[in-house]
């Protein structure tokens, strides 16, 4: 008893003082929920707290967290109210936090501090500025853009030419049989595959992307949905994250995958052997952002603006951009001079990104397309009330498992359970009519 | 005066599971009945069946509800085939230390269900196998196996031997006392296994994911579906879809209640 | 009795037999085994991507040790180490206390009357049933209706909800083999009922017992569904939580697979440990 009463007390002793640390004030502390892997730690994140002193005088303590679906922690926070000081949400979970009165303005007095905000590209602020919910909103007051991209297909080049597969058609070969890896994110897909069910229509002018992106319909989900149902002998699977795995191992030919992704699966497969490339199909896709923003329950609003502040700083946005291999929405001279590099022939007009001056700079263009490539591409949009219609077509494209055997499997087991449960019912009771009739005798 | 009653009260040991009962009412029941407000109503909280309605005409519903039950009957009875012989080795065989060996069989499950899964997909790739369906047992039939051989183990360990010996005496032979006496003893075990791996097979949906790559869906993903890219405004639909299997699959519990009886 | 009844099956039993019983049984634990073979001749190597082999070195191991990853001065994450502190504390505390609250039902069912014990079994179902989101979702509401602020304490909680029919279902069995009489027999004795279970009825029910509580840890480790929904704001990780939100970019974190090696090795030296000294135990009596 001694002993077990020793046990427990050792075990609920570190607990206290691991949970006492935490009661260490609130006001002090900052809340980050970022997804994971997206921020360089050791040279940005930790280094926060110093800055902020040299700035405020004041004291901090960040606790860093990390989320990997954007509904969940939109779920934390709308339903269970949690204080996160400053998220990082995708841009359509931004445009419904807007809509639900979900986010706090940036405080942008710094005092004697340089507002670093004021660097994000002009193309960034003028694509947020598309999820207003309406005209008097400024959304730049809500959010600052950290990361960017676009939607693509990285392909092995030694096994798929660029030309087939510029077009969604080029994907439908029957060369291409359980092949190409799809991104298990309806939006995506809608939005991607939209654009090229549509191109006619685009090409006449009778729609424009961004109206077939923001806009969903039930023709348009039927229309994609009809796509996809040709597309599913191609479909090797549907994946979020071992997608790029898979590609650096030679096991797909091509994946539908975000351009850090992409990046990320090149210079991976590059040391094995394997060579990879990404291209934005020429029908179009999608442009994603993602945001800093400060919730409705935030505390430390001073800490979360300063720190949006800082991480919009050109040199943590290269630091950050190195580290995670994604694309930041600075648009400093610091960040072009980064981003020009002498060793890549070809050169990218960037003026829509860095404004004038940029027209040929040697980028890397997984990371900053080119005008024209841009210039197809649509932002992404939070469905609405289409959402429900959305994801009955997307449970049906994926789960049409069901064959006639396993129903008639199923109806052979259930029958035998039936078949088991009878006997044993006809059993009990002839045990009761035996165990009366011996009552009955000893009488 | 007081102290016998409590005393009454405690030597009756069908008041010892009340601490439990008040814990799983408040802490399933209460829930659950949450969960039920939300199945019951809309996202702007009237009253409505329409969640419901709407699990009947979907298609895709229906067919993934169908195929999940399918899929889980099928992991039951390998883990049943396979999961009985080996804890019928382990209890009767000559092995010094049972407990131990009964371990090796939950030590897999301490390596995290994410990483595993990846290493078995890879163990596939290595030996040339597609992923899909069959892997996808595999999967299950890896997870759930020692809940299946843990139950069985533990009822035969307590076997009364002397039944046994006095079969043998008596001059059956080793068919006729397994069918007739190890056999019938060890149903409370096995019940026990077919609960503990029928019932979360039902629900199971990571492991298709990442097994058959996400080519095969299950119930499971659907609700997931519904609770996490679907945002709040698909969770009253969530909601109904997790009471109808609950309500479908506790039916299999009412049903087995019937089996402790007759053990005793 | 069981070395009579063993002894006399051995001898009817002929050396065949018993090889293909054992070799059954390891064929078995080896195909159980082969991925995590897999875990830990991948721990010998660099790669980001698992399956991948970019040559042998024992980085990742000094990695995890140190905290930093030599070559690159790159941090490892330090909320891994977090995560495993709280994931073993949370899986002690609420395997421990799922076993006794379990113990104790599975007793008190037992002994119930037939519709309690039908309404008690089916409520100790359903958190086996419900997918383990569902019931982090609706301890989730249950705890924003009550105002609970989720943290540390609801985590155990919701551990302890869905380890605990584990336990009942573990120790169920042992009971119906147990004799009945002797717990009244130990009241007739002049035993109080906390003694009368501690020193009768404990033994009987102990490998059930021990069952239910390895079963509870081992689902506590795991479980990432519940976890999330209730862990909160406050910095609260597991080793699943943090693998989950891992996963999504870049792979999972390579030092994961020497951790899990190391784990994975532990608890198999403890059980071969376990094994020679019941061997010698044995030796010694007989």
């Amino acid at each position: 008893m001694k002993k077990f009463i020793l046990a427990v007390a050792a075990l609920v002793l570190p607990v206290f003082l691991v949970s006492n640390m935490h009661a260490a004030d609130r006001e002090h502390t900052l809340k980050i929920y970022n997804w994971a892997d997206y921020i360089d730690m050791t040279n940005v994140l930790n280094k926060f707290p110093e800055w902020y002193k040299e700035q405020t005088g004041e004291e901090v303590n960040v606790l860093y967290q990390t989320f990997d679906i954007n509904e969940s922690m939109l779920t934390e926070i709308e339903v269970g109210h949690e204080d996160y000081d400053v998220i990082c949400p995708s841009e359509y979970i931004i445009e419904r936090m807007l809509r639900q009165g979900l986010l706090q303005p940036i405080n942008k007095d710094f005092g004697t501090t340089p507002d670093y905000t004021k660097l994000v590209s002009p193309f960034a602020v003028e694509k947020f500025q598309q999820m207003a919910p309406d005209s008097s909103i400024c959304v730049a007051d809500y959010t600052v853009g950290y990361m960017w991209g676009t939607t693509g297909m990285l392909y092995n080049t030694s096994l798929v030419k660029a030309e087939d597969i510029r077009s969604l058609s080029g994907l439908l070969s029957p060369n291409f049989q359980g092949k190409i890896f799809m991104k298990n994110a309806f939006r995506d897909i809608y939005s991607v595959v939209v654009l090229y069910v549509y191109r006619e229509e685009i090409a006449r002018g009778e729609v424009t992307r961004d109206e077939l992106v923001a806009n969903v319909t039930d023709e348009r989900i039927n229309r994609v949905e009809e796509y996809l149902n040709q597309l599913k002998n191609n479909i090797a699977g549907w994946e979020v994250d071992f997608g790029k795995e898979e590609m650096t191992k030679g096991k797909a030919w091509m994946n539908l995958s975000w351009s850090g992704d992409a990046q990320w699966a090149i210079d991976e497969a590059a040391n094995v052997g394997v060579s990879l490339d990404y291209l934005v199909p020429e029908e179009g896709s999608n442009v994603w952002f993602d945001g800093w923003c400060i919730p409705k329950y935030a505390i430390n609003t001073k800490a979360a603006s300063y720190f949006i502040n800082y991480m919009c700083m050109p040199e943590n946005a290269i630091l950050n951009m190195e580290e995670i291999g994604y694309v930041s929405v600075i648009a400093s001279p610091e960040i072009l001079e980064w981003a020009n590099d002498s060793s890549i022939t070809q050169t990218a007009n960037l003026t829509y990104f860095f404004g004038e001056g940029a027209d040929s700079v040697h980028a890397n263009q997984v990371f900053y397309p080119d005008q024209r490539v841009i210039e197809r591409c649509a932002l992404m949009h939070d469905c609405g009330v289409m959402t429900e219609d959305m994801l009955a077509m997307w449970s049906r494209v994926k789960g049409d498992n069901l064959s006639p055997a396993l129903i008639v499997f199923i109806l052979v087991v259930m029958a035998l359970i039936i078949f088991v449960v009878i006997l044993q019912s006809i059993n009990r009771n002839r045990q009761r009519n035996m165990q009366r009739k011996r009552r009955k005798n000893r009488k | 005066m007081k102290s016998s009653k409590l005393r009454m009260v405690l030597q009756s040991r069908s008041t010892w599971a009340w601490p439990y009962a008040l814990f799983l009412v408040c802490l399933v029941l209460l829930p659950l009945i949450l969960i039920g407000v939300y199945a019951f109503t809309d996202p702007e909280g009237h009253f409505t069946i329409q969640n419901f309605v709407s699990f009947f005409t979907k298609s895709e519903a229906i067919n993934t509800f169908i195929y999940s039950i399918a899929i889980a009957l099928i992991t039951t009875i390998i883990c049943l085939l396979l999961g009985y012989p080996a804890a019928y080795i382990m209890a009767l065989a000559e092995f010094k230390t049972p407990q131990v060996m009964a371990m090796l069989f939950i030590l897999p499950m301490w390596i995290n269900f994410l990483l595993r899964t990846i290493a078995t997909v890879e163990l596939f790739h290595m030996f040339g196998l597609p992923l899909g369906e069959g892997a996808l047992l595999f999967g299950m039939v890896y997870d759930f196996l020692p809940f299946m051989i843990y139950p069985i183990y533990n009822t035969l360990q307590k076997m009364d031997m002397n039944l046994i010996e006095a079969a043998h005496d008596l001059g059956a032979n080793r068919m006729q006392v397994f069918t007739k006496v190890t056999l019938p003893l060890s149903l409370s075990g096995i019940y026990s296994g077919i609960v503990m791996v029928f019932m979360p097979t039902v629900s199971t949906f990571a492991i298709a994911e990442l097994l058959t790559h996400n080519k095969v869906t299950l119930f499971g993903s659907l609700i997931q579906r519904s609770f996490g890219e679907g945002g709040i405004g698909m969770w009253n639909y969530g909601a109904a879809l997790s009471l109808i299997m609950l309500i479908i699959i506790g039916l299999t519990s009412f049903f087995g209640g019937d089996k402790e009886d007759i053990n005793r | 009795m069981l070395e009579n009844y063993k002894k006399s099956k051995i001898e009817k039993r002929g050396l065949g037999e018993r090889i293909i019983a054992h070799a059954y049984l390891w064929l078995l634990l080896v195909v159980l085994y082969a991925p995590i073979l897999l875990i830990i001749i991948f721990s010998f190597t660099k790669s980001k991507v698992f399956g991948n082999w970019e040559g042998f070195t024992l980085g990742l191991y000094q990695n995890l040790f140190t905290g930093y990853d030599v070559a690159t001065n790159v941090q490892v994450d330090p909320n891994l180490y977090r995560a495993i502190f709280f994931t073993v504390i949370i899986a002690l505390i609420a395997a421990v206390i799922s076993t006794i609250l379990g113990t104790l039902a599975a007793i008190g069912i037992y002994y119930m009357h037939p519709r309690g014990r039908k309404a008690l079994t089916f409520l100790n179902s359903i958190p086996m049933i419900n997918p383990d989101i569902l019931t982090g979702i609706s301890l989730f509401l249950l705890f924003v209706f009550l105002g609970i602020s989720r943290g540390f304490g609801t985590v155990v909680a919701a551990h302890v909800v869905f380890c605990t029919p584990y336990v009942v279902l573990s120790v169920l069995p042992r009971l119906s083999k147990m004799d009945p009489n002797i717990y009244e027999a130990a009241l007739d004795l002049g035993a109080t009922p906390f003694q009368a279970l501690r020193k009768v009825m404990m033994p009987e029910l102990w490998p059930g017992m021990i069952s239910g509580f390895i079963l509870s840890l081992t689902l506590s480790i795991d479980d990432f569904g519940v976890t999330f929904f209730t862990k909160g704001s406050n910095g609260l990780e597991t080793l699943s939580t943090f693998i989950y939100a891992d996963a999504r970019k870049g792979g999972l974190t390579p030092e994961l697979r020497p951790l899990f090696s190391l784990i994975f090795l532990t608890i198999l030296i403890l059980l071969i440990i376990m094994n020679i000294r019941t061997h010698k135990q044995q030796n010694k009596t007989t």
